[in-house]
C-alpha cells in the first residue's frame, strides 16, 4: 500500500486530475467556453446560454465545475482537468440528446487563463453521431 | 577508529530498525487513537453522503447527470439499489460512532463510500479520497476494543491490538500533507504567491459580503496586496511540510499537532473543503503514543479524568493534595509544573498550554 500510494503521488505530476495525489488548490486558473453545434452539412450553430432544440446544457450535465461554462469560471482542479472533463461531457451530451436530430458533433473552444497568464485557447469536440434515419 | 564508529552506528541502526519492526508488526499496543478516529469518521461519513442522499430524495442520482466512469468494468448499481446502499452507509456510520460491531461497520462504511467514489470521476475530491483511505485503515485495526459499545458488551482484557494499521494510517496522513506541500514548493506560481493572490483578487467580493464594507476595506487592503502573498504562500507551503515531517518526531510532534489544528481551522474558514478539516483534525489522534495509563498522576481535581480522552494518565484523585506526576521515563514533576505538563497532554487543553517548555 505504501508503494501504491507513493506511485499515485508521483503519477499526480502526469495525471491532469491528480487522483489520489493530494494536490488541492493547485491553480487559480479560469476558463470560458464557446459552444457550437456542427450540423451534418458543416454549418456551425452557436449554442447561446447552453440551450438548443429543447435541451439545456446545465440540466444535462448538472455538475458544478462545468455549470454555465460560457461564463468565465474557476477551473476546478486546474485547467487540464476541466478540459478533460469537458471533452467527456461533450460526448455525454452527444449520447443524451436523442431529440436533436441535426447535430453531427459538438465543439467547445476553451479560452483559459492559467494562473492569470493568457489567454490561451484549446478546442475539444464530441464524437460524431449517427444521424441516419428514415 | 572511524571504521569502528561507523560500524557501531550501523549496528545500532539495525537494532533500532528491528525493534521498530517488532513494535509495528508483533507487539500489541493501544488502539485508542484509532478508536477516536473511528468516532470522528462516523459523522463525517454521514456529512459526506448527505448531498447524495438529498439528491436521491429529489429523485436524482448519478445516473441522471454527467458521469465519467473510472473503469468500464466497474458495476453500476440500479437506482433503487444505489439509494439503498447510501442508507446502508449512513447506518454503518452510526454504528461506527457508537462502536457497535465496530469493525464490520467500518468496513461497510468504507465499502459504500469507496463504491460511490469510484462510480464516477466526477465524484472525486481529495477529501473524499482521504476519507476512503482513513476508513480502510481504521477497518484494518481492531478498533472496537475501546471507546465503544462493543467494549462494554464484551469487555476485552485491555485496549491493545496489533497496530501496523496505525502506522499505515500515520504514513497516509503524512503523505497528504507532504504531497500537497511539495507540489506547491516546486510550483513557482504557487510558492511565489501568484496562485493565492489571483484567487484572493477574484474572490474578494465574498470577503466584502461576509465582513461588510467597513471591516472589509482594511482587510482587503492587506490581503489583496501582492507583497502579502510573497510571505503567505511560502508560509503555507512550509506549514504543510512542517506538519508532514514534524508529526514523526517526539520533540516536534506537539507543535506539529498544534500547527495542524490551526492550519485546518484556517482552511475551513477560507475555503469549502467538505469533510477535510474534520477528518484531518480527527486523524491527529493517531499520533498519540499508543500506550495508555503509563504516567501516574495524583491530583486534587476531578476534571482531569473527564478530559483525559486519550488515557494518558493513571489518575488518583486526592482532595486537597498537590499535583504530582511521574512521566514514562521516571521524571517526577510537582505542583504547577505537573499541572502544566498535564494540560499539554489533554486534547481539550493542549492548544492553550505552554507547549514550548516540554517535550
Amino acid at each position: 500500500m505504501v508503494v501504491v500510494q507513493l506511485a499515485l503521488v508521483a503519477n499526480g505530476y502526469r495525471d491532469p486530475h491528480n487522483f489520489f495525489a493530494f494536490q488541492p488548490f493547485n491553480e487559480s486558473s479560469t476558463y470560458a467556453v464557446e459552444l457550437v453545434r456542427v450540423l451534418d452539412d458543416g454549418e456551425r450553430v452557436a449554442v447561446p446560454d447552453g440551450r438548443w432544440e429543447g435541451y439545456d446544457w446545465d440540466e444535462l450535465i448538472d455538475w458544478g465545475p462545468l455549470r454555465s461554462p460560457w461564463r468565465q469560471r474557476h477551473a476546478f482542479s486546474g485547467v487540464d482537468a476541466v478540459v478533460d472533463f469537458l471533452d467527456h461531457a461533450l460526448d455525454w451530451v452527444a449520447d443524451h440528446s436523442p431529440g436533436d436530430t441535426e447535430t453531427l458533433y459538438w465543439e467547445a473552444a476553451v479560452t483559459y487563463y492559467r494562473n492569470a497568464r493568457g489567454p490561451y485557447v484549446t478546442v475539444v469536440r464530441s464524437h460524431e453521431r449517427e444521424l441516419g434515419g428514415p | 577508529m572511524t571504521a569502528t564508529t561507523s560500524s557501531l552506528a550501523a549496528a545500532s541502526w539495525r537494532v533500532g530498525c528491528r525493534r521498530w519492526l517488532g513494535e509495528v508488526f508483533d507487539q500489541p499496543a493501544s488502539v485508542r487513537g484509532v478508536a477516536v478516529l473511528r468516532i470522528v469518521l462516523g459523522p463525517s461519513v454521514i456529512w459526506h453522503l448527505r448531498p447524495f442522499l438529498a439528491d436521491s430524495l429529489s429523485g436524482i442520482t448519478y445516473h441522471d447527470r454527467f458521469q465519467q466512469q473510472w473503469w468500464p468494468w466497474f458495476p453500476n448499481a440500479p437506482t433503487g439499489l444505489y439509494v439503498a446502499l447510501l442508507w446502508v452507509g449512513v447506518a454503518a456510520a452510526v454504528l461506527m460512532t457508537v462502536g457497535l460491531w465496530s469493525r464490520a461497520a467500518t468496513w461497510t462504511a468504507f465499502a459504500v463510500v469507496a463504491y460511490n467514489l469510484f462510480l464516477s470521476e466526477t465524484h472525486f475530491h481529495h477529501n473524499r479520497a482521504f476519507l476512503v483511505i482513513l476508513l480502510a485503515g481504521v477497518a484494518l485495526c481492531d478498533n472496537g476494543r475501546v471507546l465503544s459499545l462493543d467494549a462494554r458488551r464484551r469487555p476485552p482484557l485491555d485496549d491493545r491490538a496489533l497496530v501496523w494499521p496505525l502506522w499505515l494510517l500515520r504514513f497516509e496522513v503524512a503523505v497528504v500533507y507532504f504531497a500537497s506541500g511539495f507540489s506547491k514548493l516546486i510550483d513557482s506560481d504557487w510558492v511565489g504567491g501568484r496562485v493565492l493572490h489571483d484567487r484572493t483578487i477574484r474572490y474578494q467580493h465574498e470577503v466584502r459580503d461576509t465582513l461588510g464594507d467597513t471591516l472589509a476595506d482594511p482587510v482587503l487592503e492587506v490581503v489583496t496586496a501582492r507583497a502579502f502573498h510573497w510571505v503567505l504562500s511560502p508560509a503555507a507551503v512550509a506549514t504543510e511540510l512542517f506538519i508532514a515531517f514534524g508529526l514523526w518526531f517526539r520533540r516536534t510532534r506537539l507543535a506539529a499537532v498544534w500547527v495542524a489544528v490551526a492550519f485546518h481551522v484556517g482552511i475551513e474558514v477560507s475555503a469549502q473543503v467538505q469533510v477535510f478539516s474534520v477528518i484531518g483534525i480527527g486523524a491527529l489522534a493517531l499520533w498519540a503514543v499508543p500506550s495508555t495509563r503509563d504516567r501516574t498522576l495524583v491530583t486534587p481535581s476531578r476534571w482531569v479524568g473527564r478530559l483525559d480522552w486519550m488515557a494518558r494518565f493513571d489518575i488518583t484523585v486526592v482532595p486537597g493534595a498537590s499535583w504530582c506526576m511521574v512521566d514514562r521515563d521516571g521524571t517526577e514533576l510537582e505542583g504547577r509544573e505537573a499541572r502544566q505538563f498535564v494540560m499539554t497532554r489533554l486534547p481539550a487543553t493542549f492548544l492553550f498550554s505552554r507547549i514550548w517548555r516540554y517535550r
